[in-house]
């Protein structure tokens, strides 16, 4: 344990802290290379809309926005404050919908993404996988066969066209779900049972469009790798001992298929915090997604940066978690 | 009576690609009975049907694998089966482990790399025997392992922390816990050096010498097959050529290419250099007429060409397929 401790933990803690330095550090000197500069273009924004405004009104303007922007300073003070803030849980406000923090955007959006993607990304890893493995298992049962062609069809098909098409059918031709949203327009956000039940009916759409696609990738990798699991020795083995079917095909073939799809899972997941920037616009989801082109559209560094450090401790966090429990799905890889 | 008998027994592999078919006359017209309580020796060069025909023999046929012809006939203690008839239900349920094991080819890998090797026994156990409460089931893996001279640790370990020669060891445990009337080796010491070797062989025949079962000892290596066997085959491009107890067939062999081969043996003092046999072993997908050594045999005549030679018998249970006796040149 103490082995483990200083051998491996440790080092690994550091890495994963290097990681989420280096990725913050980044996202704090990119946007300062750009030749925007928001406190002009917000001084332009204000003296454009016609009014005359005195020159020393200006010249107070400017430093008020420098300071609340926080652009005081050389670019080092400014990284200091900066990650002085971010420790503190600050991200500073939002330029473009100022004054409101960046913080309480993140908040407003995370929870729809996190719970719509989530659900997408766990149903459609289940799903496709298991099937995946019943497909190369059985390859003479007809719905499996079914199953594979729709995968094979399914995935060359790009996202924004399957999920445009799907919107059409189900909620114009056959309108079983809302156009868009994730709730309807002038409800309040609150737990009640029946706001709930609106909520799912608005995602079941957008998921199911996601799950679909996601599906079909799951559905062909797990196919593949099973392939290779049947003929190997200890399957043969296992038969040969007459071990059932069912004995087989999870402990022994789907258990041993499933490592690589763990990792792509785990590395999924930690991107679930970018949302799912096509399929919030298609559906006009208020996620993470659209928080960011709103973001990029209106040139908001502050809110950039502020998703961009949620995306890089998200991967990082989960790609950590994914080496750390590891071991407990392939006994091979140990921790020096 | 005897617990296996093989009546001319021919297995193809048919394959068709891009509508040219394909035949390969894997094992073709083999007979061949194993009593109780002996270690048959199946010796023979690579791909000359050894590993097809135990597959037929324990009842692990998958296309392209066909049985075109003949019986697979198996005569246990109390009940007897048709190997080409039996359902695979019934074959799972009764036969394997139980009565037939088989201990396959490349047994190194033969272990589940993400169970330890207790896991592996529980499947089995439970498999074949039901229910069994974790004491009682603990307590007969380890009498067991422990008969074999396995250590008791290797039960918590998973199979990459256990060396080559040991997961061999560990396969045979596997496979011999119920005591199967047959066991069936497929190169079970190929992949070790000779040290490691002697001692899966010592243990395959302290098993067999303990519970009076038949092994059915496959190998190309006849030096285990001398070591171990009490009688042996030799197998040529799918058929049997010679059959007979091991030490008549190394010191009085009567075939020409069993007498090729045991004179290949290296022997201790003998510094002459072996004469190899000209040629190759023939396609399988396009074996030549008759006797399928002729092309090869430095006695052929003329009716090795056109006619099979049958199986004779001659004194000592010696069984050789060859004209040269008949014509009794020989």
């Amino acid at each position: 344990m103490r082995n483990f401790l200083l051998r491996y933990l440790i080092p690994r803690l550091g890495q994963y802290f290097m990681v989420i330095f280096l990725g913050v550090t980044l996202t704090f000197i990119i946007p300062r290379l750009s030749p925007n500069d928001p406190v002009e273009r917000q001084i332009n924004q204000m003296t454009m809309s016609g009014a005359h405004v005195n020159p020393e009104a200006v010249m107070h303007l400017r430093e008020a926005l420098t300071e609340m922007y926080g652009l005081r300073g050389s670019p080092f003070q400014q990284y200091l404050a900066y990650w002085g803030r971010l420790l503190r849980g600050d991200l500073g406000p939002s330029l473009s919908t100022f004054p409101t923090p960046v913080m309480d955007l993140i908040a407003g959006a995370l929870p729809w993404t996190i719970g719509l993607l989530l659900t997408a990304v766990l149903i459609s890893w289940f799903v496709g996988n298991l099937f995946g493995a019943l497909a190369s298992y059985y390859p003479d049962n007809p719905l499996m066969r079914l199953i594979d062609v729709a995968s094979q069809a399914v995935r060359p098909i790009p996202y924004y066209v399957m999920a445009l098409v799907m919107l059409i059918l189900f909620a114009y031709i056959v309108p079983i779900f809302p156009f868009s949203g994730a709730y309807p327009v002038g409800t309040r956000v609150q737990l009640t049972p029946q706001f709930i039940l609106t909520v799912l009916k608005h995602s079941a759409l957008p998921a199911l469009s996601l799950v679909v696609i996601g599906m079909g990738s799951w559905f062909i990798g797990m196919k593949s790798l099973t392939s290779n699991i049947i003929s190997e020795d200890y399957v043969v083995y296992a038969e040969n001992a007459g071990l059932s079917e069912r004995k087989i095909l999870f402990s022994y073939i789907i258990r041993n298929a499933l490592l690589p799809q763990i990792t792509g899972l785990a590395l999924q997941l930690g991107l679930i915090f970018n949302g799912a920037l096509i399929m919030e616009v298609v559906f006009g989801y208020p996620g993470m997604g659209m928080l960011t082109l709103q973001a990029v559209m209106a040139n908001d560094y502050s809110l950039i940066m502020g998703i961009a450090i949620f995306s890089i401790i998200g991967v990082a966090t989960s790609v950590l978690i994914l080496d750390l429990i590891y071991p407990l799905f392939d006994p091979r890889v140990r921790h020096q | 009576m005897a617990l296996l008998s093989v009546q001319n027994l021919r297995a193809y592999y048919r394959t068709e690609v891009y509508g040219i078919s394909r035949i390969v006359r894997a094992v073709d017209g083999v007979s061949l009975e194993l009593q109780r309580n002996e270690i048959y020796g199946l010796a023979g060069e690579s791909s000359c049907g050894k590993t097809t025909l135990i597959k037929v023999i324990s009842g692990t046929i998958k296309p392209p694998l066909r049985v075109e012809e003949g019986k697979v006939h198996y005569q246990f203690g109390s009940f007897e089966i048709d190997m080409l008839h039996i359902s695979p239900e019934d074959l799972r349920r009764n036969v394997r482990w139980k009565e037939i094991s088989y201990i396959m080819q490349g047994s190194m890998s033969v272990l589940n790399p993400v169970r330890r090797v207790i896991t592996t026994f529980y499947d089995i156990v439970t498999t074949h025997q039901g229910y069994t409460d974790r004491k009682a089931f603990l307590g007969q893996v380890r009498a067991h392992i422990s008969k074999l001279g396995l250590p008791p640790d290797v039960l918590n370990l998973y199979p990459h922390q256990l060396s080559g020669g040991m997961r061999q060891r560990v396969a045979i445990a596997l496979a011999t816990i119920f005591q199967p009337s047959l066991i069936i080796a497929d190169e079970p010491t190929t992949a070790l050096d000779v040290v490691v070797q002697r001692g899966v062989l010592q243990m395959l025949k302290e098993i067999q010498a303990e519970s009076n079962n038949t092994v059915l000892l496959v190998t190309h290596d006849l030096a285990v097959h001398a070591n171990v066997a009490d009688r042996v085959a030799i197998m040529y491009a799918g058929r049997i050529v010679e059959e007979a107890p091991t030490s008549l067939i190394f010191n009085a062999p009567r075939h020409p290419y069993t007498q090729h081969l045991i004179r290949s043996l290296p022997m201790i003092g003998d510094r002459s250099s072996r004469a190899s046999l000209p040629g190759a072993p023939p396609n399988l997908a396009n074996p030549p007429g008759g006797c399928r050594f002729h092309p090869r045999c430095p006695h052929v005549m003329d009716i090795c060409r056109v006619e099979v030679p049958e199986m004779m018998t001659l004194p000592g249970n010696q069984r050789v397929a060859c004209h040269l006796l008949a014509e009794g040149r020989r």
